[in-house]
């Protein structure tokens, strides 16, 4: 198992120092002013938009600067003297000749490799068999999904997604209460765990314990975000594309209405557990949520990430899913690729040759003799019905 | 679980020494030198009979493309662009026309012709011209004065700029392999 560890963590250096996507060098710019005592990002970036190399607005939420800034004023030291401007260097050609690019790269995606080794240790707490236990651990290491989600990707989202699953794990142990404190601190990096609150009401023993449950992450997240209330943290933050477009799609039933496609599946799902289930299980549910989500809404690649451990456990517990997940995840990877977006695809191999930017992106080439938007929407619909059996299938199961 | 083992260790062993190589062999054009920066207010206005000229050197061999950043506002041009490309002894060599229909606000532009194939260190000059153009379907051509000395001026309408506008020559590669050599020297020098 040592060895398999050693591999596993070979294998992501490697793809850490040579895939590259612009947006860890955006969003690391910007923590860099937690270095130099700025507290609100948010309006720092507005107020000085003019004057700064690179444009682009705080789209996380707080403790995404503070945990990355933090980090960077630690390991400031290893980085050098170079890494400010290289982070400042609004040339994209320049920043990724820069010979120095591969240990700025190593060195920022190094804690998503903690938390990504730390998480397969976690998927083990989540089984009491040994064969289950290592199953779970290998899936994890070993699948080439979250290895490009997280490394060549290298967003952010490994952070929320760790502590989601230490929420889980609190709530598989029946620590209720501290798991919603988790979760809410979650929702500090990204917006989205929030989304479970209401289903925490459904785990709640009683009354007290359902409004506590219902309160705390909120409570915490209240917390983190009142000091930044603004209309820039608004603009930046919480009205920012990624966060709105979960509830974007919709279906109108006239009259300027609308049945909210995202909002409906989730309450779908809580009312059926309301009505038809004596304890409900809190895995399941935020799989089949995240599920919905992604079955019913233009989502991010990044977001694949949200769903991944939970996948891992489930299909370790019930592997007749196995080839049911595969196709799904092949499907869901296909989609985004097919975004008329290069830093999805030829782009990503820019620290070889900035030449491959003058590849067509598959966007480009399908639109030769198909309509991509048209193939995306094939690629989905069959995503959104291998989801729903998915949630039929899990939800239906008895076994806690 | 081997099997997803040996799956994935070769799938990231691909990803990272085989797939840069394989996507390097689907490059046609390969450009002499990156774009030189400009900014999007410095820019003059081509239509009807105002051309831009902008001579050069080429840097390399098998001249292939020009591509050039241009600007349509409100995509209003959907006249063709003429990219006309001449001599030291001012001899039409090639012409490259697109439609400004093709095309968005600020796209960078590629005029494709015949390859030249000794071009390297020998003297050209291009026009760029939108003839059927009126003002209401103007194009915008932006100049930097921070261009490479082997740009020259550009010129228009007998006014000699100071600078160039930031263009970039493309050029047929000797062989595929050529290329595929390129993109792993960095790693490996002996390549280079």
């Amino acid at each position: 198992m040592k060895k398999l560890l050693v591999l596993a963590i070979i294998l992501r250096l490697l793809v850490s120092a040579f895939y590259f996507h612009p947006d860890i060098k955006t969003y690391n710019f910007q923590a860099s002013f937690f270095k130099k005592g700025v507290f609100n990002i948010y309006s720092y970036l507005i107020d000085n938009k003019k004057s700064l190399p690179l444009k682009d607005e705080f789209v996380y939420l707080p403790l995404t600067y503070f945990v990355l800034g933090g980090y960077q004023t630690i390991a400031s030291p290893i980085l050098g003297s170079g890494f400010d401007s290289w982070l400042a260097n609004a040339g994209s050609n320049s920043a990724v000749r820069d010979p120095y690019i591969f240990k700025y790269l190593l060195i920022l995606k190094l804690p998503y490799l903690i938390l990504d080794i730390l998480a397969a240790f976690l998927l083990m707490k989540f089984f009491d068999g040994e064969k289950e236990k290592k199953k779970a651990f290998m899936i994890w290491l070993f699948n080439p999904f979250t290895i490009v989600l997280i490394y060549v990707f290298g967003n952010i989202d490994v952070i929320p997604v760790f502590l989601t699953l230490v929420a889980f794990l609190l709530f598989k142990k029946d620590k209720l209460l501290a798991g919603s404190l988790v979760l809410g601190l979650a929702s500090g990096f990204k917006m989205y765990p929030i989304l479970f609150t209401p289903f925490l009401f459904l785990i709640g023993k009683d009354l007290k314990e359902k409004i506590s449950l219902v309160s705390i992450p909120l409570v915490v997240l209240g917390f983190i975000l009142l000091p930044f209330a603004s209309q820039a943290f608004v603009q930046s933050a919480l009205l920012s594309g990624l966060t709105t477009r979960i509830f974007s799609p919709g279906l109108p039933i006239g009259f300027n209405e609308t049945i909210i496609v995202g909002l409906a599946a989730m309450a779908f799902l809580f009312f059926q557990e309301m009505q038809f289930k004596n304890k409900s299980n809190p895995l399941k549910l935020w799989a089949s949520i995240l599920l919905a989500i992604f079955a019913f809404s233009h989502f991010h690649i990044q977001w694949l990430l949200w769903i991944a451990p939970f996948i891992v456990i489930l299909i370790v517990r019930y592997s007749k899913f196995s080839w049911l997940v595969f196709t799904m995840a092949c499907l869901a990877f296909a989609i985004p690729l097919l975004y008329e977006d290069r830093f999805m695809t030829v782009s990503l191999l820019r620290i070889y040759s900035t030449w491959y930017d003058l590849l067509p992106t598959p966007f480009v080439v399908i639109e030769r003799f198909y309509d991509p938007y048209a193939l995306q929407g094939v690629l989905h619909s069959i995503l959104a019905a291998g989801s729903l059996v998915f949630i039929w299938g899990i939800l239906k199961k008895r076994e806690i | 679980m081997k099997k997803l083992i040996w799956a994935t260790t070769l799938f990231v062993l691909f990803l990272i020494f085989v797939l840069p190589g394989l996507m390097a062999l689907l490059i046609d054009f390969v450009p002499a030198e990156d774009q030189p920066p400009y900014r999007v207010d410095e820019k003059v206005s081509v239509y009807g009979k105002i051309i831009i000229s902008q001579e050069f050197v080429s840097q390399e061999k098998n001249l292939s493309a020009i591509g050039i950043s241009l600007g349509n506002p409100n995509l209003k041009n959907k006249k063709m662009i003429s990219l006309n490309l001449y001599d030291a002894q001012d001899k039409l060599l090639r012409e490259s026309n697109l439609n400004g229909q093709n095309f968005e606000d600020g796209d960078f532009v590629k005029f494709f012709f015949p390859t030249i194939a000794d071009s390297k260190g020998k003297n050209y000059r291009f026009t760029i011209s939108s003839p059927e153009a009126g003002p209401e379907e103007v194009i915008y051509v932006f100049y930097t004065p921070q261009a490479p000395s082997w740009m020259g001026h550009m010129v228009v309408e007998n006014q000699i700029f100071d600078g160039a506008t930031p263009f970039v020559t493309f050029h047929k590669p000797e062989s595929r392999l050529s290329i595929v050599n390129k993109m792993y020297s960095r790693f490996l020098p002996f390549l280079r």
